[in-house]
């Protein structure tokens, strides 16, 4: 009885985005601070000064997604923006220019947050943001780790960056920040981390009850709602949902389409495919399971302590060294029980590519698993071939196979 | 005349055989230590009595980097990480590299694997470098590094020799600043290309000695008298301006280079050391009073107008952008200083070069075609 | 008095003569370019179109990507260069050119006298030339020229999205294989091509009037493509592919004019 009072996760994530766009774009309108930010910024600093936030990343991966990419993309580049540069950059300063997309619209922002923790591109496209709308840019540098973890002389460098960037938000809010607030948002935003990782991972379960491509539509979420009780509402419910389906036993699709292997996605979606990258995997029984995305936006620390709020921060999987990056694949493989990996080839993401080989090369020592890589991009649809990744996958597929049959063999 | 001919080659030559020149430093029984791109602290090596040299890439057919590297990789980075494979830097006693961009960050951890003969030491600067725990950062990161590279070279660091190590190094950077204000003098005798070579030098011998010698040249440039020139003159902004071939076709069109934002060159040394703090705290403010740098994070970038001083200041005719293909961050500053140069009607000429190219003919092309219409 | 224009392009040779009072009195043009007798051949032709021999012209300018290895000019100048001069003749008060060649598209801006201000150019990639055409003609099994003709008659809009030539080849055949028609391919075709050299033109910005040369402006279909993208008429110049000829010899004249006044 209870079941059909409780709105699903699904309309609870579409609300809550739909709530999110349009509370920014009332925000702007009322004289309001707004601010851009990257997807993995300290995001508890604006949640305590109550500043509205939109995510560039997520925006042009809703314009993506909603295949309008190209319009932004060919402003950008009549500009100057070369092709090989991040298309959700490029989407995004074609947006900032010609501001209307039919899928979703954000403000212009007032001052921009950028934390290169994910790649040192943003802070160049920030840059840029900054200068063309000659508006403050306040940065977070955390040094890319090339050791495992995080060494205290980094620590205290961000700390003093967090120090520095409390100082700044007071002059441009003119209002006093306040730590009991930020105190209590520390607390809601490890709780909503735990939750969007405690749900993601109710997909161990074999056949898995999560189809890995919902990951890509839950992850707006975690970006734009972590420090809010919506968003661990939204994950807490998501979380039941996954857990009832694999209670029942049910898997990630119809009654009678079997989950005939699991895999990981690392890397970004190809959001202008998604329906090509998903039925690739799907129609040869291929279930995504998991991917490098929830432990993206899972940071923990403790309450109060900014050191370990740097540190979460300064420790994703992107900005860690390479024994960390084939570790963390590893543990997932583990895991999840997976048979695979699908290993995104991003023409936008350097950072991620540039260690994939060799990634790759080490997991597949390390598990015995196969893996397979395709070109593919975030947002620019000119570099993706849907027949090329067809083939790809194809072939991944007989990997699949002959590996269970041989394991089967003994 | 003759002299200053001579002068020249010599440190041309050292700039056309690397190899050579630093098999000639080792053979003096020192220790050499490779420098990837950008900037590194060149001189904690030299005070550790090592010579640090520079691994700026090269004309290389890339066969084994493919194990490692996408296709769309800067070239520079790409070379570097195929003759660390292949062994050509295996005279190297250690090498440093620093993480100035989502690329090196990569290679970073992929020669450790790919390469793992030579000792290596990764270090990381500071990107919001203006603010007094960046300072702090990189004097911890100086520190590290010195523990490094003593083991490597066997003797400990005093703040003596780093002292003497600074002089050394603001010696150089004051002669190269000299050196290039002085094209404008003799700009047939150091055109683009020797002008290149003998900047290029400098990566491959002792700055003591490079300092000398460049200071001899300088000296017989002051006595010459000035040459005549009817050709163009440019600033060149990028990374660096090799392959040579691409020089060769600003020579042959009489275009000539009267000063350069470039990474390789003047981005090396233009930053004028301060004079009080530790020599730690020196090195790491000559990192965050850069200006104008792709590499270095600035709020309110400046390269634009400092483009424009630039071409104002050394009475050039237009700008050459040597676009390195793949580089991200130079590609993110072109749209912001287009816009500004073409507001301050600067004629510019954008060109996207590779170290290794099929063809530099399109590039000859484009020189040729940017003189025919500046003249 | 003769004054002779010769452009070697990679895969074409093209030469124009005129008189003192820049009158065409020949031009010929061959699909073979540097590396080949085409210089050669075209040379012969526009002189024994006009009647006379090769001594009796007083000045020869060479141009295009062959210019360098040509030894017989007395001057080479760079296609930009060129062209420019060929349109502001053709067209007076042309301020944009467009010329799309069989490896490379350029974008040329010219200044209200005429000379050139300012030129892009493709980098590296053969999308956005006249060689993604040959790729389509070749998937499509016609003629280069007919290609147009096909396009002409597309009554649906479809889609080539990628830019790389070899991804554009898989993609067309699959778009084939699910029962696209020919017609609606070389539209496409001529939109990809049209959406890249657009953004070029972008780049340096677009000042009316805009005339196009070069090989591809004989291709209506691309044209109006062309001309849908960037939002404005597109004036092709008479004789498109040998406007880079053109302008050499009238550099020829120009240049023999100083050399005279010295």
């Amino acid at each position: 009885m209870e079941q059909k009072e409780k709105i699903s996760s699904k309309e609870m994530l579409n609300n809550l985005m739909a709530n999110h766009y349009k509370s920014a774009m009332e925000a702007k309108a009322n004289g309001e601070l707004v601010a851009w930010s990257t997807s993995i910024a300290p995001q508890e600093l604006l949640e305590t000064m109550d500043i509205k936030v939109v995510y560039p990343e997520n925006h042009a991966a809703a314009i993506g997604a909603r295949k309008e990419a190209q319009k932004f993309i060919d402003d950008a580049e009549g500009r100057g923006y070369s092709i090989d540069l991040c298309s959700y950059a490029r989407v995004n300063i074609g947006y900032k220019n010609i501001q209307y997309a039919d899928a979703e619209n954000i403000p212009l922002p007032d001052f921009i947050f950028s934390c290169d923790n994910i790649c040192h591109t943003v802070l160049k496209w920030y840059e840029n943001l900054a200068k063309d709308l000659n508006i403050p840019l306040i940065v977070f540098d955390m040094p890319f780790n090339h050791t495992y973890d995080v060494p205290d002389h980094a620590v205290k460098y961000m700390k003093g960056q967090i120090e520095e960037a409390i100082k700044r938000l007071e002059k441009i809010s003119g209002k006093k920040f306040d730590h009991d607030r930020f105190r209590e948002v520390m607390e809601q935003s490890n709780k909503t981390s735990q939750m969007w990782k405690d749900a993601s991972m109710v997909a161990k379960a074999k056949p898995s009850p999560l189809n890995g491509f919902d990951l890509f539509n839950y992850m707006a979420a975690i970006v734009t709602s972590r420090g809010t009780k919506e968003g661990y509402e939204l994950f807490k419910r998501w979380k039941e949902e996954l857990e009832e389906k694999a209670a029942a036993g049910l898997g990630p699709w119809k009654p009678g389409e079997e989950e005939k292997f699991r895999v990981m996605w690392d890397g970004i979606a190809c959001w202008p495919y998604l329906g090509p990258t998903y039925k690739g995997l799907k129609n040869n029984g291929i279930n995504m399971v998991t991917s490098t995305y929830p432990d993206s936006w899972t940071i923990l620390y403790e309450t109060g302590d900014v050191d370990g709020m740097a540190r979460a921060y300064s420790s994703n999987y992107v900005n860690r060294n390479l024994n960390y990056g084939v570790d963390n694949i590893v543990n997932l493989i583990n895991e999840f029980s997976l048979d695979g990996v699908v290993f995104h080839s991003n023409r936008s993401c350097k950072l991620m590519d540039f260690r994939q080989y060799e990634v790759q090369r080490e997991v597949e020592e390390r598990t015995g698993v196969v893996s397979v890589i395709f070109d593919g991009d975030q947002t620019d649809p000119r570099a993706f071939s849907t027949e090329q990744y067809n083939t790809r996958i194809q072939a991944f597929l007989e990997m699949l196979e002959n590996r269970k049959e041989e394991r089967r063999k003994g | 005349m003759a002299d200053l001919k001579n002068m020249i080659a010599q440190l041309e030559q050292v700039a056309l055989e690397p190899a050579k020149a630093v098999a000639g430093i080792k053979s003096e029984g020192k220790k050499v230590v490779g420098m990837f791109p950008l900037y590194l602290p060149e001189e904690i090596v030299y005070a550790a009595g090592m010579i640090p040299v520079g691994m700026w890439g090269g004309q290389t057919e890339i066969k084994l980097a493919d194990r490692y590297l996408q296709s769309f990789c800067c070239s520079i980075i790409r070379a570097d990480l195929e003759m660390g494979m292949r062994g050509t830097y295996n005279m190297l006693d250690g090498v440093i590299m620093a993480t100035y961009c989502d690329t090196l960050k990569c290679v970073c951890e992929d020669w450790k694997v790919a390469v793992p003969q030579i000792p290596f030491i990764p270090m990381v600067y500071p990107q919001n470098r203006n603010i007094q725990p960046a300072i702090e950062y990189m004097k911890a990161e100086f520190s590290r590094v010195q523990a490094e590279l003593e083991k490597i070279a066997g003797t400990t660091v005093t703040e003596e020799k780093l002292e003497a190590a600074w002089e050394v190094y603001e010696a150089y950077r004051a002669a190269c600043r000299k050196f290039v204000k002085l094209v404008e003098k003799m700009p047939k005798t150091l055109n683009a290309k020797t002008r290149h070579l003998i900047l290029k030098a400098s990566w491959f011998m002792d700055k003591k000695v490079y300092t000398e010698k460049l200071n001899a040249i300088m000296e017989a440039i002051e006595a010459a008298p000035a040459e005549e020139f009817n050709g163009t003159k440019v600033v060149v902004e990028g990374i660096m301006t090799e392959p040579l071939a691409l020089l060769d076709a600003f020579v042959e069109n009489n275009v000539c280079i009267i000063a350069d934002d470039l990474a390789h060159e003047s981005r090396q040394f233009r930053t004028v050391g301060r004079t009080e703090g530790t020599v730690y705290e020196r090195m790491a403010y000559r990192i965050a009073d850069a200006k104008g740098d792709a590499l270095l994070y600035e709020e309110m970038k400046t390269k634009g107008q400092f483009l424009i001083d630039l071409v104002k200041d050394s009475k050039a005719d237009g700008v050459v952008v040597c676009m390195m293909k793949f580089c991200d961050p130079e590609e993110y500053d072109y749209p912001i200083f287009k816009v500004e140069l073409e507001e301050a009607k600067v004629p510019m000429l954008y060109m996207e070069i590779e170290q290794k190219m099929d063809s530099v003919e399109p590039l000859k092309t484009r020189i040729q075609s940017f003189a025919e219409m500046l003249s | 008095m003769f004054f002779l224009g010769i452009d070697i392009g990679s895969s074409s040779s093209k030469a124009v003569l005129i008189d003192e009072n820049k009158n065409i009195l020949a031009s010929a043009a061959r699909n073979i370019g540097t590396g080949t007798n085409g210089p050669s051949i075209v040379v012969q032709e526009v002189l024994e179109a006009a009647g006379i021999a090769r001594d009796q012209i007083q000045f020869t300018v060479v141009t295009g990507y062959g210019r360098v290895n040509y030894t017989q000019a007395d001057k080479q100048i760079t296609e930009i260069s060129c062209h420019g001069k060929g349109i502001a003749h053709l067209i007076p008060g042309a301020r944009t050119i467009i010329d799309i060649g069989g490896q490379d598209a350029k974008v040329i801006k010219l200044s209200q006298d005429g000379t050139v201000e300012n030129f892009v150019m493709n980098e590296k990639c053969a999308a956005g030339t006249g060689r993604f055409l040959e790729v389509m003609a070749r998937i499509l099994n016609c003629n280069i020229n007919e290609l147009s003709d096909l396009s002409l008659k597309s009554k649906h809009d479809i889609i080539i999205s990628n830019t790389c030539t070899v991804f554009a080849e898989s993609e067309v055949i699959s778009q084939l294989a699910g029962g696209a028609s020919k017609e609606d391919v070389a539209k496409g075709a001529d939109n990809a091509i049209a959406s890249r050299v657009a953004g070029l033109a972008r780049r340096i910005g677009i000042v009316p009037i805009v005339a196009m040369s070069g090989g591809v402006a004989m291709n209506p279909s691309v044209v109006a493509s062309l001309s849908r993208e960037i939002g404005e008429e597109i004036t092709v110049a008479p004789h498109p592919q040998t406007v880079g000829a053109l302008g050499a010899a009238l550099f020829a004249l120009e240049a023999y004019q100083k050399k005279e006044k010295n």
